[in-house]
């Protein structure tokens, strides 16, 4: 078997197959940790500490899970750096060295993982739709994945006219009003996708103004990444209702796409009838729930943190440990939000509380 | 299951009948505790507010101090006999609400009462009033006159749950000054402060409504209102976001008492550490870190250890690291919940990132185990760790270093433990108390704070008085008004 080189033939391959059985994943993920497993040194000496090596990793679920805080301290990459590689970076502070960032040799493997997985669970058969993207493009933010996952899904499945609603100085608020005014007029469905609080802002300016739109049949909307201090907090049950009441699309077709920088690969809801929605992704991508002190599964049933293992991360590290709560559900996850840190009771000083005030 | 319903709270004047009650389940090793906590109407908080205020004006302020010691010494008495229903019940309870180890709950809970007794009570009040009959009545002034000191008439309490039977500091120091207290129970530990009260009006009827205990959700609503419109001092504990939303609802007028996060850290001289006294020391500083888990405000985060002594910085390590390992088959850790075990596994792996290539030891205790021990060789910067038994031990080359790396958290220091030779104590306690350290004290103290202790570098009784002063001038001013007068 060669471990020097990525197997990425063999993903583009796995990926634009239509399933996959337990051992092919498997087979694959083995593959794919032995090449990170000899091409990183850091990733290395992670998994010889918890005892794992390529002999005793037997399956994708033995494989140790680099919590994403890893992506910030250390540059976890396979192939050297080259000046054409993408460069994903997390979000939040401005501090460039605490942002964590996944390297990107080339993006084949995951814009193949974002298309087949886009088509199957937004497009549902529709080839192309006219779409309307609420989130900055990617010369205004080319280190962001969001920005390029919607930049790819404008080019390989918006209709002529998609556009995007996104200025310097805030959505365009009026551009959006007519946009939405004609796919109402001329009766093709509409595609609306965009970072959540952007659809707050959008929520709470229709509310202002008194106005909501009907959008055709057929017509969904996209929105991913919670709101991040960016906009006000609501009920996940309140912004689905509001969403689907000010733009007349139903709720079983205002998808949530679940996404990070440190993936490679999407997971997605069937709508929102019932919040929270059932997560899953495509059959490249398999998660459990993990006890985080301790790295292992949780008893079944039971709450933990999502740790995914995505083949589409080829470069980096193929499992990561999230910082999500998940519950199990039928065909996927539950999302219960983020494990911010425990807050301490009383008088003792929590690290997640001691940075927050260390920074206001 | 075995379930056990409690009444939480202590609500003079009204019945259970007359409030509406919210249940707080509580759940450890199979047994479930249900606490029923009061949800009163703001008028309710108002009319309860009105009666403390007027009990405490008619049968609080009419008594001495020294009487009032005399009451607390006897319900401490009782909850000091291990055989008394009440401690019974807390033994029982607390541990099961808190979910700290049993044994844990009543070591500690027994210190802390020893704390409350007749001569310590009066330490306390010594501590911080040269002549305590100054709270009875007016005494002569050395400037000339005579002085009085009052306390408030409502001093209303937000307490915190981070270990448990908290409130009995704060209650004890409003009844030391004869304030009609109301405190607002913690929903991590609901039960103590309720208990107390009630334990007081039984031993002394007539403070029956000279307290009474609450509660309210989150930051509470219009009952909190009520409540805070009527004080005229408020003591709060908590994080700085909980106490500036009280703060923030309280008129300009009220006094606001603020116990906000801390952060301690020990310091061990390179004198202390030969090969006899260097094991008994991380003794010491493992009870330190084990206590209520690291809760307190009190609890060491970092042990700055001087190299050049018998046993080197990373020895010491190993050292505490053994005895946390001992400790946790005694007073187990508190099982944690997902978030808390996800900030464990956090700030061990952050650690895991900074390690060079060959320094795998620095991380003491895999983890599986109930604690963790990082070993820095190089002087850290002090950071809070992910607290339940997670220390560092950092390796410094003088004393000189400590105060600079701790400085820049001026606002957050409070404990320091040193174990150094006498000259050496001096000279860090003149570093580390223009650092902004509060309470310097013995490794293996720091989690036990003494009676009459400054809580954060303050004086708990003198800041809740108003003094009113007869100046001299009065005085000499009355003098011609006598009737014997010619």
């Amino acid at each position: 078997m060669n471990n020097v080189a990525p197997p990425v033939a063999e993903l583009l391959e796995f990926i634009a197959q239509d399933s996959c059985t337990d051992e092919q994943f498997d087979q694959l993920a083995l593959r794919l940790f032995a090449y990170q497993y000899g091409a990183s040194a850091p990733y290395r000496s992670f998994c010889q500490r918890r005892g794992a090596t390529v002999r005793n990793v037997k399956t994708w679920s033995d494989i140790p899970a680099v919590p994403i805080d890893a992506f910030k301290a250390m540059e976890l990459r396979c192939e050297p750096a080259r000046p054409d590689e993408r460069v994903f970076m997390t979000s939040g502070t401005t501090r460039a060295d605490m942002r964590g960032r996944h390297f990107h040799p080339h993006l084949a493997v995951y814009d193949l993982s974002m298309t087949r997985n886009f088509a199957a669970r937004v497009m549902q058969g529709t080839p192309r739709l006219p779409m309307g993207i609420l989130f900055p493009d990617e010369v205004a933010m080319p280190n962001s994945s969001l920005a390029h996952y919607l930049a790819l899904a404008k080019s390989a499945f918006g209709s002529e006219g998609s556009r995007y609603f996104m200025s310097p100085q805030g959505i365009d608020l009026d551009g959006l009003w007519r946009q939405l005014e004609e796919a109402e007029r001329n009766g093709e469905p509409y595609a609306l996708l965009g970072a959540s609080f952007s659809f707050v802002h959008v929520i709470d300016a229709l509310r202002r103004e008194g106005r909501a739109f009907r959008l055709p049949p057929g017509s969904r909307i996209l929105d991913t990444g919670g709101y991040k201090g960016q906009s006000r907090e609501l009920p996940l049950d309140t912004f689905y209702a509001e969403l689907s009441a000010l733009l007349g699309v139903p709720r079983s077709l205002c998808i949530n796409m679940y996404g990070m920088t440190e993936l490679s690969t999407q997971f997605y809801d069937d709508g929102n009838a019932t919040v929270p929605s059932v997560k899953s992704g495509p059959h490249w991508i398999r998660s459990r729930l993990v006890d985080p002190a301790t790295g292992r599964t949780v008893p079944a049933g039971e709450r933990g943190i999502l740790a995914h293992c995505d083949l589409g991360n080829f470069n980096s590290v193929n499992t990561i440990l999230t910082e999500d709560v998940g519950a199990p559900a039928d065909g996927g996850f539950l999302l219960l939000g983020r494990a911010e840190g425990a807050q301490a009771k009383g008088c003792s000083l929590a690290v997640e509380e001691f940075i927050q005030s260390a920074r206001s | 299951m075995n379930v056990q319903r409690v009444e939480a709270g202590y609500l003079p004047g009204l019945s259970s009948a007359d409030v509406q009650w919210q249940t707080l389940p509580f759940e450890q090793d199979g047994q479930r505790v249900d606490v029923a906590v009061p949800v009163l109407t703001a008028a309710q908080m108002q009319a309860l507010a009105l009666r403390v205020k007027r009990a405490s004006a008619q049968h609080l302020k009419t008594m001495t101090v020294s009487e009032i010691i005399t009451i607390i010494d006897r319900a401490i008495a009782r909850l000091l006999d291990p055989n008394d229903p009440l401690r019974r019940q807390a033994d029982a309870l607390l541990p099961v609400v808190t979910g700290y180890d049993a044994d844990m709950v009543r070591l500690g809970l027994t210190g802390l009462l020893k704390t409350f007794r007749a001569p310590q009570l009066h330490r306390f009040v010594a501590e911080d009033f040269a002549n305590p009959k100054v709270l009875d009545s007016f005494q002569p002034a050395i400037k000339g006159g005579a002085v009085r000191a009052y306390g408030p008439q409502l001093l209303v309490h937000s307490w915190a749950g981070n270990v448990p039977a908290l409130a009995l500091w704060s209650l004890i120091c409003g009844l030391l000054v004869k304030a009609g207290n109301v405190g607002k129970l913690p929903s991590a530990e609901p039960l103590f402060a309720g208990w107390f009260a009630r334990l007081l009006a039984d031993v002394h009827p007539p403070l029956a409504d000279c307290m009474a205990v609450v509660w309210w959700r989150g930051a509470g609503d219009d009952d909190a209102s009520a409540l805070y419109a009527q004080a005229d001092t408020v003591v709060a504990y908590g994080g700085n976001d909980a106490l500036h939303a009280i703060q923030r609802r309280l008129p300009v007028t009220t006094r606001f008492l603020a116990h906000g996060h801390k952060l301690g850290f020990g310091v061990v001289s390179a004198m202390a550490l030969d090969a006899q006294k260097a094991p008994a020391l991380a003794r010491r500083a493992a009870w330190d870190v084990m206590r209520y888990d690291q809760q307190g405000c009190y609890s060491p985060h970092v042990f700055y250890v001087q190299r050049g002594g018998r046993v080197p910085p990373r020895q010491f390590a190993s050292y505490l690291a053994g005895e946390l390992s001992n400790l946790q088959h005694r007073f187990p850790r508190r099982a944690m919940d997902l978030e808390e075990s996800a900030a464990v596994a956090k700030w061990r792996q952050s650690i895991e990132w900074q390690l060079p290539a060959d320094g795998a030891d620095a991380l003491i205790g895999d983890p599986d185990s109930a604690w963790s021990v990082a070993y820095a060789d190089a002087a850290q910067p002090l950071m809070p760790t992910a607290l339940q038994r997670s220390i560092v031990v950092a390796g410094i080359d003088t004393l000189d270093e400590v105060a600079p790396l701790v400085a820049a958290h001026h606002d957050y220091l409070q404990t320091a433990g040193v174990a150094a030779t006498p000259e050496e104590l001096y000279r860090l306690a003149e570093q580390l108390g223009a650092a902004g350290v509060t309470r310097i004290s013995a490794i293996g103290s720091m989690s036990v704070p003494e009676a009459g202790w400054h809580h954060d570098g303050r004086f708990n009784l003198l800041d809740l008085v108003r003094m009113t002063e007869i100046e001299q001038s009065a005085e000499t001013a009355a003098d011609p008004f006598a009737p014997y007068e010619p």
